[in-house]
């Protein structure tokens, strides 16, 4: 936060890299965790959210989390909290924190009485049955709150969020296909083993 | 219903709401099997003892209190924030940022509660932040867009299928293209004149100018308030950039309420702020000022086209001022008669962390206001929260209750100094 106080009274902007710059950049998990001190608060060292509002990012892939850090970081991704933080972070810092952050060891499991044939046959493919991401373009979203899911869901809808994939599917959904989507995902259950 | 009444008292109850309190609801009622149902009717019960439990009480050793004063474990609330206390002192609602509200009963009044569990299972809830309950014991609950009514809830909330009604209907508190997730967490109170006072967050940190025409016109970056049958609403207050907590002086009437101020600017400024309202329609200043009289850098050097009230209190950056109440009971001394309580979340990305405590802010005969520490210890010496105080409500017996998100749980704050 301090870089961001100084380069605001400076009256310069902080050199802003490219998203490929972030992502071509080798992360260092052990400066990453140093760095995510500023993430803790919200995200949680180990990347279980601590409140509703953040999403676990433990165990996301990297190329998910430096995308959408560069995404908030030039404006194509927006939100009260992390457009403020990204502004700060350089190509490197990205690179550390999403290599921190996808280190960490995600696993899921539905519960009990569901089983895979009731997951949302849209999602399935790229977010799993369990919510645990396929491929890496896409995040995991097993034991997200509903609120987040549902939030971003209308977002794509809106077009205040923009992906390819996203987008297109977003449009052809009501507010209560969304919370039926976001409230299955909210229904899995996720698991962090931290790195040590 | 008809299977909840198991009384004469509850017979009369229904009399008196079918009757006497009809003028108070609005005519559009829609009867709870309108809604959008989850078709639950089973209740998820919360834990009390155990481990968990044990760890909280734990952490609550490490918590600095006036002398006199001791804080104990009320209940394991999760994601517990805003509260409304009942009028009977039967139930304590408490709001959550997810889609649970939480029903907290003390039954044997131990002032431990016996019983949490989910209020109206079968609704489907979207951030239910803010409960209020009216004098009548009519329960509000403020959702990121839309408000809910549930007549005599003290005493229905014991089935899943409490009647609810809409207030304002979901797409109606604000254009849905604005609802956003972060500054959505809505409070509500009734204020002396009868009328819903709820707050609405504007969804950025720095409001943008084009927005600001859309934003006053619904009154998101302020407090609208509305009759209680749903008529009558206007924009009661401007200005704001996210308010979460708000409560009348006792004496007084005047509408005070805390304000979350703007990031990005340095670990020390903006300062937080208390306000106090003196008439309607008055503005408070963003988004041309960050918080106190900093500018923000967005707005700087641009004329500001209004007249601002500064706040009452400037409060420490980044502390994250949410909840308040003012004091009426008559357990704590006198000097806490009439002064404001309020909990600081804690600030996110200052460098060292500031807040997740309870303040306390008197205010002298000449309307000056001060404010000082009241509860602190909820970070460690590592700089990490052990909880983050959300919200402060009196109970019957002149105790506070003190909600906290982080841990989960409600706190009671008593004085035993006499």
């Amino acid at each position: 936060m301090r870089s961001v106080m100084l380069a605001f009274l400076g009256g310069v902007l902080l050199t802003q890299g490219t998203v490929a710059g972030a992502q071509e950049l080798a992360g260092d998990v052990e400066a990453g965790r140093k760095k995510a001190g500023m993430c803790r608060t919200c995200h949680g060292i180990d990347g279980v959210g601590r409140i509703p509002i953040a999403p676990h990012i433990g165990g996301e892939s990297a190329a998910y989390l430096s995308r959408q850090l560069a995404a908030f970081r030039d404006g194509t991704r927006t939100h009260e909290m992390m457009s403020v933080v990204a502004k700060g972070l350089d190509d490197q810092a990205i690179a550390d924190l999403a290599a921190w952050y996808s280190a960490q060891q995600a696993s899921a499991s539905l519960p009990s009485d569901k089983n895979e044939d009731m997951a949302p046959a849209a999602c399935v493919s790229c977010h799993g049955a369990d919510g645990l991401a396929t491929i890496d373009d896409a995040p995991n979203l097993a034991g997200e709150n509903a609120i987040y899911i549902d939030t971003q869901l209308k977002a794509f809808r809106s077009g205040k969020r923009k992906h390819e994939i996203m987008s297109e599917i977003a449009a052809g959904l009501s507010d209560a296909e969304i919370r039926d989507v976001a409230d299955w995902y909210a229904g899995t259950k996720l698991e962090v083993v931290p790195v040590k | 219903m008809k299977h909840l009444i198991s009384s004469t008292a509850m017979l009369m109850v229904t009399t008196t709401l079918a009757y006497a309190q009809t003028p108070a609801v609005p005519d559009n009622l829609e009867k709870l099997s309108n809604f959008q149902s989850t078709g639950t009717t089973e209740f998820t019960v919360i834990e009390q003892k155990g481990e968990f439990a044990d760890g909280v009480k734990k952490n609550l050793e490490r918590i600095k209190l006036p002398e006199g004063f001791k804080i104990e474990l009320y209940a394991i609330v999760p994601d517990a924030r805003h509260m409304a206390v009942g009028p009977q002192g039967i139930v304590t609602f408490v709001g959550t940022r997810k889609d649970k509200v939480w029903a907290v009963t003390d039954r044997n009044k131990d002032r431990v509660a016996d019983e949490v569990k989910d209020f109206a299972p079968s609704l489907q809830f979207s951030i239910p932040n803010g409960p209020c309950f009216s004098k009548d014991g009519f329960l509000y609950i403020a959702e990121q867009n839309r408000v809910l009514l549930f007549p005599a809830a003290e005493f229905f909330y014991e089935s899943p299928d409490v009647a609810a009604f809409n207030l304002v209907k979901k797409g109606e508190l604000i254009p849905p293209e604005h609802e956003s997730f972060n500054h959505t967490a809505r409070v509500c109170k009734i204020g002396p004149d009868g009328k819903i006072y709820i707050s609405l967050g504007q969804p950025f940190n720095v409001a943008p100018a084009e927005s600001l025409d859309t934003f006053k016109e619904h009154g998101i970056g302020g407090i609208i308030r509305m009759n209680t049958d749903g008529t009558g609403r206007e924009v009661y207050t401007y200005g704001i950039r996210n308010s979460v907590g708000h409560d009348f002086h006792p004496v007084t009437g005047e509408l005070w309420f805390t304000d979350n101020q703007v990031d990005g600017m340095g670990d020390d400024i903006p300062p937080g702020e208390i306000n106090r309202q003196t008439e309607a329609g008055q503005n408070f200043g963003h988004p041309w000022y960050g918080g106190g009289s900093i500018r923000t850098t967005e707005y700087e050097g641009q004329e500001v086209p209004v007249e601002v009230v500064m706040p009452a209190v400037e409060m420490d950056a980044h502390a994250a001022d949410l909840g308040m109440t003012f004091y009426t009971g008559n357990m704590f001394p006198a000097r806490y008669k009439n002064a404001i309580f309020s909990a600081q979340h804690g600030s996110w990305n200052r460098t060292t962390p500031i807040g997740a405590r309870v303040m306390v802010t008197f205010i002298d005969e000449e309307g000056k206001a001060t404010s000082e520490v009241f509860a602190e210890g909820w970070i460690d010496e590592n700089g990490e929260y052990l909880g983050r105080p959300v919200d402060v409500a009196q109970l019957r017996d002149g105790s506070l209750l003190v909600s906290d998100d982080l841990a989960g749980a409600l706190y009671r704050i008593s004085y035993e100094g006499n």
